[in-house]
């Protein structure tokens, strides 16, 4: 059986502590003369043994080992056993029941620290699902509207406003799916303690599958692109890495205004790999640029246009799946005007070549 | 509508995405036979053999994978399944079961009309033309001398390793069929074990595709599919 790294910690610290005690109660007693005090020595290092280690087991195994310990010891009569004297067996009793109240203390306070952490992250989901389903009734009324008006007054309408109408349909139904195509990112990371499953994935075709989804969406829209020659080969979830790109190019198509080049550049450094997604548009309103990622924009803020809330979701969505790959995603204002993405994957490899 | 040779059966439950289907395929002068169920499926297949197959994976009485083995059994029609987006491995399981491609919903029309078309006529290219001596394979720009081992892009010869040849011939052979990483491993290297030899596929792939110009974004003759396989594109 292997122990777990905790086991290991949590043994070696009961270890360590007791023969500290044990070391300063031996100098006490042969170097200073004083025999008062080694209880109290042995119930402090009990005391710290209940709040480091995980559980009960180790502070009450301590107490035993010091009880004994000290009777052995360091108590009348020396080097043997005796609990019938009453000092002794009192001391004992007292160290056990630290040990057991200080374990019971810090349990308890783990726990409650865990319940917060857990009523956060369902807050949070909870904004989200808020801020998504009021998003998604835009979309939605466009597409019932239209039916329902093709439906019953299609046959007086003439060709053009017929066109019109389909194409609002088609519009916001691509909006709806890139929008559920992020929920859905987000629910697989989020869903319990999941983790990534990463599986090699060949950096060309990465950038190749990416920029076959923007070609299709923005087809007059040139990405240029700079990869490194040689294979690279990165482990990922290649589905959510391709929807943090394809999210990133996308934002700057759609709010980068008067931006004429788009590029998209990832080099190593050591073992690690750097995405850049940069444009020459407008640059972001230093002020949000630190909550770009983190939130969810809500009713204060001065945005009307429900694109511009996609773009929120899209790029909370980057960086939840970025923060799942152990990596790191940042946005910054380029001096010479635009803004640079840039986010870290790990290149090393779990797995055997 | 004038009617062209081929008759596709539909296989689909949700009535909205089977009418707009049906119509898609009607506009574009196929025939279309209608089934609700895999069941009925099978009576239609029986009495119609049709050209190809679409078809949902979630019937109501039963799943799409067993019409899929059903057909296997009896012929090579090509089938086309229909998938929502859930995960890599369903859709892997679909192909290397015998689907010859897949199209994830929601879709468009002219990509559904477009894998049609790759399907019929990867049917017509799969005659084993590459085991006949004087066997020739043309694509575009791109052709291959089964017999001499050789292959010519612009009518220039590019220089494969065996290991590369090996797996462009597979892939023309199969034109047009989205080939799993595992089904082509299984035929190159005959032994399947998972991550390294995916890895050894994909820097073959990464050189192949490099030798005959394919580049980032500008797929002209393989396409990749992440975490899936290839389709060399007809």
């Amino acid at each position: 059986m292997k122990l777990s790294r905790k086991h290991i910690k949590d043994i070696l610290i009961t270890l360590s502590v007791l023969l500290g005690a044990f070391g300063l109660s031996l100098l006490f007693e042969y170097i200073f003369d004083v025999h008062e005090h080694i209880t109290t020595v042995f119930i402090f290092g009990i005391f710290l043994i209940s709040l480091l280690t995980e559980g009960y087991f180790y502070g009450v195994l301590a107490a035993f080992i010091g009880t004994v310990a000290v009777n052995y010891a360091f108590t009348f009569p020396y080097f043997s056993l005796n609990f019938t004297i009453p000092v002794n067996l009192i001391s004992g009793i007292i160290m056990i029941a630290i040990a057991v109240l200080t374990s019971a203390l810090t349990t308890k306070l783990k726990q409650q620290e865990a319940m917060k952490a857990e009523s956060e992250k369902e807050r949070m989901r909870a904004n989200l699902l808020r801020a998504v389903s009021h998003d998604l009734r835009t979309p939605l009324t466009t597409i019932y509207g239209s039916g329902t008006t093709l439906l019953e007054n299609g046959a007086e309408m003439t060709e053009e406003q017929r066109k019109k109408i389909i194409a609002g349909i088609k519009e916001d139904s691509e909006w709806l799916i890139r929008m559920v195509e992020n929920l859905l990112s987000i629910t697989k990371i989020d869903s319990g303690q999941v983790k990534i499953i990463k599986t090699p994935t060949v950096l060309e075709e990465l950038i190749d599958s990416v920029i076959l989804k923007i070609k299709k969406r923005y087809p007059s829209q040139k990405v240029d692109i700079d990869i490194p020659d040689d294979v690279v080969i990165i482990p990922m979830d290649a589905i959510l890495i391709e929807q943090v790109i394809v999210n990133l190019l996308e934002n700057s198509i759609q709010h980068a205004k008067g931006m004429t080049n788009l590029s998209l550049k990832v080099f190593t450094l050591g073992n690690q790999a750097i995405f850049e997604i940069s444009d020459n548009g407008c640059g972001i309103n230093p002020k949000m640029l630190e909550f770009i990622f983190t939130g969810y924009y809500t009713s204060s803020d001065d945005i009307s246009d429900s694109q511009k809330k996609n773009a929120g979701i899209g790029l909370s969505v980057c960086a939840t799946i970025i923060k799942a790959h152990g990596g790191s995603i940042k946005a910054e204002n380029l001096k010479a005007g635009g803004v640079v993405f840039r986010f870290i994957l790990d290149t090393e490899s779990d797995y055997e070549a | 509508m004038r009617h062209n040779k081929y008759k596709i059966l539909l296989v689909e439950d949700e009535a909205n995405i089977r009418n707009l289907v049906a119509t898609v395929l009607d506009n574009a002068g196929y025939q279309t036979i209608l089934a609700t169920s895999c069941a009925g499926a099978k009576t239609l297949y029986a009495s119609y053999t049709p050209d190809l197959i679409i078809l949902d994976l979630g019937l109501p009485d039963a799943d799409g994978m067993e019409l899929l083995s059903f057909v296997r059994k009896e012929s090579l029609t090509p089938i086309i399944v229909l998938s929502a987006r859930t995960n890599e491995t369903d859709k892997i399981t679909a192909l290397d079961m015998g689907a010859n491609d897949y199209i994830t919903k929601p879709f468009g029309s002219g990509e559904l009309l477009a894998r049609v078309r790759a399907a019929l006529r990867n049917n017509r290219f799969s005659s084993h033309d590459g085991r006949l001596p004087g066997g020739r394979f043309i694509l575009r720009e791109l052709e291959i001398d089964y017999d001499a081992r050789q292959v010519f892009l612009n009518a220039e010869e590019v220089k494969l390793t065996q290991t590369e040849y090996n797996i462009l011939a597979l892939l023309s052979e199969n034109c047009g069929k989205m080939m799993t990483y595992a089904s082509i491993i299984k035929a190159i290297w005959g032994d399947y074990t998972p991550e390294g030899s995916i890895k050894k596929l994909q820097v073959n792939m990464a050189n192949i595709r490099k030798k005959i110009g394919d580049k980032p974004g500008e797929t002209n003759f393989i396409a990749n599919e992440l975490g899936v396989g290839y389709r060399l594109n007809a």
